[in-house]
């Protein structure tokens, strides 16, 4: 089990390193760069020898390779560099980022459970085989919303149409229902899909019969011996689903105007701001491996029989 | 018969619809005889975040609506008259040949973190704006030409002193770029000013908390007494606060004011006004009195070197169509380089008469003939150009997409690319990818013209010595009229100058003028006079709240 | 791409009852896809209107008799837009798809029968490749190669390489634990051929159905990036850039927005249901 545990620890850093210098170069490989982008702005401006000597400000004029270095080092320790577009530190604005993207996230990850599992039992239970077949064809139909559209289409509908709910300074529980409903959809659906094969796997095996016939209610078997088949694939799956609920957040957070990790992301690509982008791939492929780390490690918890890693190389 | 009315009609039509926009406000001035109110918070959605609050680096306006509420300036310049008028100086002495300059301060004007607004401090700002400091990284400011340096005569007067002639200076200390802040702020590094919080002014509003990129709060600053000395309200603002709200998505704004969220919002696009006005909200228009909404040329491009290329695409393009498809009584066509509300406009429209027979025959003599494709061709080459879309003007890509529709028929193709900031900012330095590029700039004076081609300022023809290293083209003639309005101290003069570069630059057809570029904000109607400085920069020390 | 693992999860046969039913679907499914195709081939066919030139002062007009979906800011036909706009989706959706399944498939392919460090080192590869946020590493890949169709739809394609060649490896590692497969080695096959007659074709089935589902889902990925403005440049008619354009008019002029929204949400139900039908139940 340590040795286990050694030997993806020390994959995990090895991914962690590639994943730095791959994006290190992908983006110097950039056309253009911050600096340019904000100063080249007619509205400052500026002439070409003071953009350059701004170059020289950010350190940006120096080889490739010693700013890798530099770069790599100083993530070694914690410090991100400078935005050049917000004109501030890395590190606040990620700390000012972090926490709203990860409420968005986490609760779109519950609403998303919830979602997924009531549709799941219900596409299962419902009493006619129409409204069955309908309630099956659901998550594809999530699937296949475009999240951005869906966004756009609430925010009329619901806040300036209906007016349910405010945009502009709604209170911290209205400010996450419409973001948080556009967000879980399109991760609901396939762990709805997900739940609706393990309920109909579950429900032709032989003990379900049983169980039945001592008299147990149909749906309360389903419930007893759903949550274990269905633990598993959505295991498999989080890694995957992290990923989801990150690029979900850059589009939810653009659409509803939240300000949150995917906003500055999508500013930073605009922008090209190195210095945010390398902080974000970098906390992104973290969290990415501790994921994975930890469902190899929970995974044989839940069920014996797997002693083989599922989560980075299924 | 074209379905385009004559120049002199068109004229007409326009002061016409001018007059009943004046009435219209007038008439609301009326309605709104009520006594302002003390009070509220006024709720601004902003289309962009904010960049760097250095005051020069107020051109851009999401900076400057905040800029504009957080400092004051020396001097105040009238929208209405466009003179120069006091503020923060109470009176000034400019030498006959506008080499020195001399201004007498108010007393008692503190910032808001209780350090004086004295002699020194204006020194200290001037120093920076003009001179730059490159240990902190800090630029020339774009407005102040031929800096020398200042002199504190005593705590309330000082005196400015140019190299050479800088008769646009007493404008520029009006100009948003000017806002005086404390010295404390310039002391610190240029690249941390993005931080809102750490800017302080002597302004009505003070900066009180900011989420960046997001929100920005700013409350009263209740021992404020020293507005505009022509400004009818002195003392404090009547808002208690405004908090702005970055709020990127143009139909989010918009739903947001009608479904009542909001109370002003920057930046609504023509196609939105008739439903604001349906529901008796006010759309505010406000000129920004500079080059007008246009594409320029860069002659270093082969494809356009040719003036009857360039005469013709002008000729091609129907600007009226333009503004009739796809815009409001609040943006007029463009009759000249410079917009007809700007200092030392001339009415060119001659120049700029939209013709296809003499687009058609120019491009003929030009040597380019029609292929098969019907695009034309010369020696192999098509008359093919890429364009890349300007975010920041208002429906650019529509605007853009039209052109190349209207050159299409005369057989020239127009690319409209809409790149990412890095490729377009990359690209826009190159003529050879980029023969054409929209412009425009906002500022009440005929420096303006300069600001926006001379090769060292934004240099909209890229021309030799100027932001693309491998330029080889030049226009010297045109270098030197620019040279000439921006030291020519003798106002007549000046504005004669400034009419002559106009045709030249018509004449050379370097630039093809589309419209005259307002702001335009909306507001709910319980929210009362919001004004605007000449260029266009809200000012919310006026504005009140009544009951909803 | 959670929609790989999704996938691997393999639904029981059908039951027969079922199955007819469920044929309405897959008839209209493949109806929708045809018509599709049929835009992209012959637009002209379609409708008499332009798909880039407008009329100047027929803008913005609401659905009517003369334009069945409304006109959009500059007077164009928005039905005539969706469908001229159908290559482009298409085509790119089918690039993105191509790009993600050679790549993948080969490095799934060599990792699943190679093995050992090989197998290692590529897995070790598609890790960062996951690691690394799908959107983030498109957006950049499109500022390198620059804008226009191919390069958004391989840009897309990229970054469905990692879930290719997980789904190949693993088919590749099933097949060769069958039986016949052990005994074309045993018999003395050479690798290469005993890969190339029977591994590859053998493992290839379940690949292919992904790809039809990973085509619905290119859609939707370059549609979400012409949204961000990463998009093919105007005036190309393609259905996330109709869709990122309208929504600027939404307050006033709703069809510009949800008429191009319900055709991808339409094309994409469809490549979902057609490739559930092609998977080979288990």
């Amino acid at each position: 089990m340590t040795r286990l545990l050694v030997s993806r620890i020390g994959q995990a850093a090895i991914v962690l390193l590639l994943a730095f210098t791959a994006s290190f170069l992908l983006l110097q490989a950039l056309p253009g760069d911050a600096i340019l982008i904000k100063y080249q702005n007619p509205e400052m401006g500026l002439t070409p020898e003071q953009i350059a000597e701004i170059r020289v400000l950010y350190g940006a004029d120096a080889p490739i390779w010693v700013q890798y270095g530099n770069t790599l080092w100083n993530f070694l320790q914690g410090s991100f560099g400078y935005s050049v577009q917000a004109g501030v530190p890395v590190n606040p604005l990620l700390a000012t980022n972090l926490p709203p993207t990860l409420r968005l996230a986490s609760l779109g990850l519950v609403v998303a459970v919830i979602i997924a599992g009531a549709l799941a039992f219900a596409a299962t239970l419902a009493p006619f085989a129409w409204l069955r077949n309908l309630l099956q064809s659901l998550p594809a139909l999530m699937i296949s919303v475009p999240v951005f559209w869906l966004g756009i289409m609430l925010i009329q509908i619901f806040s300036f149409r209906l007016r349910l709910v405010p945009i502009i300074n709604p209170s911290e529980f209205q400010a996450l229902i419409l973001p948080v409903v556009t967000l879980s959809l399109p991760i609901a659906a396939p762990l709805a899909q997900i739940l609706i094969r393990s309920l109909d796997e579950v429900q032709t095996q032989p003990f379900v019969s049983v169980a039945r016939a001592k008299g147990a209610s149909r749906a309360w078997v389903l419930w007893r011996h759903v949550l274990r088949n269905a633990l598993l694939p959505v295991l498999t799956i989080a890694g995957v689903l992290f990923g989801e609920l990150l690029a979900g957040a850059v589009v939810t957070e653009t659409v509803f105007g939240i300000n949150g990790l995917g906003r500055i992301t999508e500013q930073a690509v605009s922008n090209q701001d190195t210095a945010v982008l390398q902080a974000i791939v970098i906390l992104a492929a973290v969290g990415f491996v501790l994921i994975n780390l930890l469902v190899d490690l929970v995974a044989p918890l839940i069920d014996p029989r797997l002693n083989t890693p599922i989560g980075a190389s299924a | 018969m074209s379905l385009i009315p004559s120049n002199a009609l068109r004229r007409k039509v326009q002061s016409t619809l001018a007059a009943v926009l004046l009435t219209g406000v007038s008439a609301m001035a009326v309605v709104a005889q009520e006594r302002p109110v003390q009070g509220g918070t006024l709720v601004y959605l902003e289309q962009q975040a904010h960049t760097n609050l250095y005051p020069p680096a107020g051109g851009f306006y999401p900076n400057s609506g905040i800029l504009n509420q957080i400092t004051d300036k020396l001097t105040w310049q009238n929208p209405e008259t466009l003179q120069n008028e006091p503020w923060i100086a109470e009176s000034w002495e400019i030498n006959a040949d506008a080499t020195e300059y001399t201004f007498k301060l108010r007393s008692g004007v503190t910032f808001s973190d209780g350090t004086p607004l004295d002699a020194a401090a204006v020194a200290r700002n001037f120093d920076t704006f003009g001179l730059g400091n490159k240990e902190l990284g800090y630029p020339v400011a774009e407005a102040i030409n031929n800096y020398d340096h200042s002199e504190v005569v005593d705590a309330q007067t000082i005196k400015f002193v140019f190299k050479k002639p800088a008769p646009g200076f007493l404008q520029a200390t009006s100009v948003i770029g000017s806002g005086i802040v404390a010295p404390s702020v310039l002391d610190q590094p240029y690249a941390e000013l993005g931080d809102a919080t750490k800017i302080i002014g002597s302004g009505a509003f003070v900066i009180e908390s900011e989420v960046l990129g997001q929100s920005l709060n700013l409350k009263v600053r209740e021992d404020y007494a020293w507005g505009p000395a022509n400004v009818d309200h002195q003392g404090r603002a009547y808002l208690d606060a405004i908090q702005y709200i970055v709020t990127p998505e143009d139909s989010v704004r918009i739903g947001a004011l009608l479904a009542g969220q909001a109370d002003i919002i920057r930046q609504i696009q023509a196609y939105d006004e008739p439903q604001v006005e349906a529901q008796s909200y006010t759309v505010l228009s406000a000129p920004t009195r500079g080059v007008n909404n246009n594409v320029s040329f860069r002659p270093e491009n082969p494809l356009v070197r040719d003036l009857k290329v360039r005469q013709a695409l002008t000729a091609a393009t129907n600007s009226a169509e333009i503004v009739s498809t796809l815009f409001s009584s609040h943006y007029p066509q463009a009759t000249s380089v410079i917009a007809s509300t700007a200092s030392g406009y001339v009415d060119l429209s001659e120049k700029l008469a939209f013709d296809l027979e003499k687009a058609k025959a120019l491009l003929d003599e030009a040597g380019w003939v029609p292929g098969a494709d019907g695009i034309r061709e010369k020696d192999g080459a098509k008359l093919e150009l890429n364009v890349y879309e300007s975010l920041p003007q208002p429906q650019n890509r529509a605007t853009l997409q039209l052109l190349s529709q209207q050159w299409g028929v005369v057989g020239v193709k127009l690319n409209v690319l809409a790149g990412d900031s890095g490729s377009a900012a990359t690209d826009n330095l190159d003529p050879l990818k980029t023969p054409l590029r929209p412009a425009m700039v906002g500022r009440a004076d005929p420096d303006v013209i300069k600001s926006n081609f001379f090769p060292t300022n934004r240099d909209s023809l890229l021309q030799k010595g100027g932001s693309n290293a491998n330029a080889t083209w030049e226009d010297p003639e045109l270098n030197a009229l620019l040279l000439s309005i921006a030291s020519e101290p003798n106002p007549e003069k000046r504005i004669a100058l400034t009419g002559d570069v106009q045709a030249y630059l018509l004449d050379q057809a370097y630039v093809i003028p589309i419209f005259e570029e307002p702001q335009v904000f909306a507001s709910a109607p319980y929210v009362h006079d919001v004004s605007f400085d000449a260029v266009a920069r809200p000012s919310f020390y006026n504005t009140w709240l009544s009951a909803r | 791409m959670s929609s790989l693992d999704l996938f691997t999860t393999r639904r029981p046969a059908l039951g027969l009852g079922r199955l007819r039913q469920l044929d309405v679907t897959l008839v209209l499914s493949w109806a929708i896809i045809i018509v599709a195709i049929a835009w992209a081939v012959a637009p002209g066919a379609f409708t008499p209107h332009s798909g880039t030139v407008g009329i100047a002062g027929n803008q913005l007009r609401a659905p009517d008799v003369a334009h069945w979906l409304g006109t959009d800011e500059i007077g164009r036909d928005v039905l005539a837009r969706i469908i001229y706009g159908s290559i482009n989706s298409l085509f790119g959706a089918v690039v993105a798809v191509i790009v993600g399944f050679v790549g993948g498939t080969a490095l799934g392919l060599v990792a699943g029968s190679v093995g050992g460090r090989t197998d290692t080192l590529i897995m070790r590869i598609v890790d960062v490749l996951l690691s690394v946020p799908g959107l983030l590493l498109q957006l950049s890949i499109i500022i390198i190669l620059g804008f226009g169709t191919v390069n958004v739809a391989i840009a897309v394609g990229v970054t469905t390489v990692a879930s290719f060649a997980r789904l190949m490896r693993s088919e590749v590692i099933r097949v060769r634990r069958a039986d016949y497969v052990e005994a074309a080695f045993g018999s003395g096959g050479r690798f290469a051929a005993v890969l190339w007659r029977h591994v590859l074709p053998n493992s290839l089935g379940t690949v292919i159905a992904f790809a039809a589902l990973q085509f619905g889902s290119a859609i939707l990925a370059i549609s979400t990036l012409g949204f961000l403005g990463y998009g093919a440049p105007p005036p190309t008619p393609e259905w996330g850039l109709l869709i990122s354009e309208g929504r600027k008019y939404l307050t006033g002029a709703w069809w510009l927005t949800a008429f191009p929204g319900i055709t991808v949400i339409l094309i994409v139900l469809a490549t979902h249901r057609i490739s559930q039908s092609l998977r080979r139940p288990s």
